[in-house]
């Protein structure tokens, strides 16, 4: 049975004549133990995916199974229970309270669980000794480079053992040493039977994962499964075509990437339904309801 | 971990705690100097003794036909002068039965000199012989003037008096003048506690004269502001002061413009006026409570939007509504209770230097420090329950991607 499954998600933002699609009837399937590379264009949705399997945001309608559990439609205090005990989060940046030091921020999920602050610290100081910074555990995070805050939110996502951790553009802002770091802990975490969800623009990051999902106007037009340590077929394609060095590069990488793929119309999916506009309004309405 | 926020930015808590404790601060300094003002008061009442009757200008209460006080007239007992007897009033109280002493307390304008000193801010007092009996006060050196000394020019002094106008403390003997007319010190009065006439003048700063000689050399322009009465049968005072009442009125072509009152219902008004005073005073100083609260409200929100990414990672690591809510509470209630501590320390302080600096003798009452903390912990629920409820409503995702 998939940890994951999302059936029919759609999210819409907007009213009437304004509504924007940011998720269009996503169908996905993740197992325990896999190490899913998410990839796409800026507003294709993959931010919006992110954050409905993470709890932090409803579908507009379509349902989401995780573990053996429709969350979809749970209430806020129940989802930041999910969150809490299920799953870790990684973001881009401003990822540490900066007012709190790097025990303290490792420490924090537990807090909200109730665990004494003698016994959270305690684990929390563990947690950085495994990823290797326990000679930082006094910091401040304004004092820690970015690749030690990232290795550090990664030990934060872990406290919990949670079932997923969902990294959303984790190297965006490092350099690529430190997001060879950053990455080389990721890995050891899926071996170490972890589901990992990543957002990236870099083609070359998705040796790490096992499958790579392409995102395009809010739906998903690939999906590819490669051994670890090696690009997928579509990724290197892009890789060939523009050598990477920066970020700019990375995205001009995806965009070139999107040409390279198959339409989305082209792709064989099974009964891919249109949208009537009666369909829609009645979705409208029930968020505008709510 | 709420405290971590309320340390990283000391000054600014400490700026918003201080509205808090001013207004402890100043609760807590005025009720407790109104007790104090109230304990002294009441307590030189009660040394008076319950049989003393005062007979005081203008209509201070009303009564109802059995003579039961029904409502005081506040703005008439606030003056502390606030008109004279007449002076044949003095003659028609001794000729009522049962009457055993009479003291007229009279203000006489003008102020006393020396060949090289002035002496200005006090009050000149026509009174008797009578006087320290029935106020019960001692003369601390010399002596009272007797009754044989009634047409001499006499005179005893307050304490305060002696210090500043001779600067020695038993000046018996000295001369000094009153409207160019010389008098001789007799003697110096033990310490006035607090003033005898409730709200009156304050006797250290007095000096007593004869009565008489007083009207005589004002050409009779004097203000007889009291009249004192002992019975010769405390138990029968009732019926004395329903006599005393009676021919004053007949006197007055029956204008009620006078007050008989005996010495519980003088603790009654003082107390009443008293109470009204300082319930006024409270009531502003609590008004800066409540801006105090209003300063916590406003740093909270403030602090609530900056810190609008803490509270998206904070939902996203599994913070409920409940928690994030909680966690901002506590801050405004960290900083309205500090607050309230500091303001009560504070308050301790100003109590210890005014004893020390003035001659007032304020009284730290519990119940209205415990109130003031109270008051403070409610202010800092109210004040901080819609900055919390605004955190804890935020949206993770927008929240997360505020910059």
């Amino acid at each position: 049975m998939p940890l994951i499954t999302l059936k029919d998600v759609s999210k819409l933002y907007g009213f009437g004549d304004a509504t924007t699609v940011a998720l269009d009837e996503v169908e996905l399937e993740i197992e325990q133990g896999e190490f899913v590379a998410v990839m796409g264009p800026s507003g294709s949705g993959k931010s919006t995916l992110m954050n409905i399997i993470g709890l932090l945001d409803r579908p507009t309608h379509g349902n989401y199974t995780l573990g053996n559990r429709s969350v979809a439609r749970l209430r806020t205090n129940q989802r930041a229970r999910l969150r809490r005990d299920k799953i870790g989060f990684v973001f881009q940046s401003y990822n540490l309270l900066p007012r709190l030091n790097v025990l303290e921020n490792v420490a924090l999920p537990l807090a909200y669980k109730g665990v004494s602050v003698t016994r959270r610290l305690k684990r929390a100081g563990l947690a950085l000794e495994q990823i290797g910074l326990g000679d930082r555990e006094y910091f401040m995070p304004r004092q820690l480079s970015g690749g030690q805050i990232q290795r550090v939110a990664i030990a934060r996502a872990l406290i919990n053992n949670p079932t997923l951790i969902i990294a959303d553009e984790p190297t965006g802002t490092l350099d690529s040493a430190a997001s060879l770091l950053v990455m080389e802990l990721l890995g050891e975490v899926h071996k170490s039977g972890n589901t990992i969800l990543m957002v990236t623009h870099n083609p070359e990051l998705t040796r790490y994962a096992n499958r790579v999902v392409y995102m395009h106007d809010g739906s998903i037009v690939h999906d590819e499964r490669t051994p670890i340590g090696q690009v997928p077929r579509l990724a290197r394609r892009s890789m060939q075509l523009f050598p990477r060095k920066t970020e700019e590069d990375d995205l001009a990488g995806v965009s070139a990437l999107m040409k390279a793929i198959p339409h989305k119309e082209s792709l064989p999916k099974k009964s891919r339904k249109i949208k009537t506009p009666k369909r829609r309004s009645e979705a409208t309405r029930r968020k505008a309801k709510k | 971990m709420a405290l971590a926020a309320l340390r990283s930015s000391k000054w600014r808590s400490f700026l918003t705690m201080l509205g808090i404790i001013i207004g402890v601060v100043s609760v807590v300094t005025i009720v407790s100097l109104g007790e104090g003002v109230k304990k002294q008061v009441v307590g030189q009442i009660s040394r008076l003794g319950s049989d003393l009757i005062t007979i005081r200008p203008g209509q201070l209460v009303t009564r109802d036909a059995s003579g039961t006080i029904t409502k005081i007239n506040l703005s008439r007992s606030l003056g502390i002068s606030s008109g004279s007897l007449p002076a044949n009033d003095l003659s028609i109280i001794e000729r009522t039965p049962n009457v055993k002493t009479v003291v007229p307390i009279s203000l006489i304008s003008g102020g006393a000199r020396t060949e090289d000193r002035q002496y200005n801010n006090g009050y000149i007092i026509g009174t008797n012989d009578k006087m320290p009996e029935v106020l019960k006060q001692k003369v601390n050196f010399g002596a009272f003037f007797s009754s044989g000394e009634l047409g001499r020019h006499v005179a005893v002094i307050g304490q305060t008096v002696a210090e500043q106008l001779f600067h020695e403390n038993v000046p018996i003997g000295m001369t000094f003048s009153i409207h160019g007319q010389d008098f001789i010190v007799r003697g110096v009065m033990d310490k006035f506690e607090s003033s005898p006439v409730a709200l009156g003048p304050d006797f250290n700063k007095a000096i007593f004269i004869p009565y008489n000689i007083g009207k005589e050399i004002t050409g009779g322009n004097t203000q007889l502001i009291e009249i004192l009465v002992r019975p010769t049968h405390p138990n029968q005072s009732a019926q004395t002061i329903a006599a005393i009442n009676r021919r004053l009125m007949a006197a007055h072509g029956q204008q009620n413009d006078f007050t008989v009152l005996r010495q519980d219902e003088n603790l009654a008004v003082t107390n009443d006026i008293l109470n009204l005073l300082t319930g006024f005073i409270t009531g502003i100083a609590a008004l800066s409570l409540m801006v105090g609260g209003i300063g916590i409200m406003n740093i909270m929100l403030v602090s609530v939007t900056e810190r609008t990414r803490e509270i998206g990672i904070r939902k996203a690591v599994g913070a409920t509504n409940r928690q994030i809510l909680g966690q901002f509470l506590v801050e405004a209630l960290v900083l309205s209770v500090v607050g309230g501590i500091i303001g009560t320390l504070l308050a301790l302080l100003t109590n210890v230097l005014l004893r020390i600096f003035t001659n007032l003798q304020p009284v730290i009452t519990w119940p209205v420090v415990l109130l003031a903390c109270m008051v403070v912990l409610i202010v800092g629920i109210i004040f901080g329950i819609t900055p919390a409820a605004k955190a804890a409503r935020k949206d993770p995702i927008e929240a997360l991607r505020y910059e």
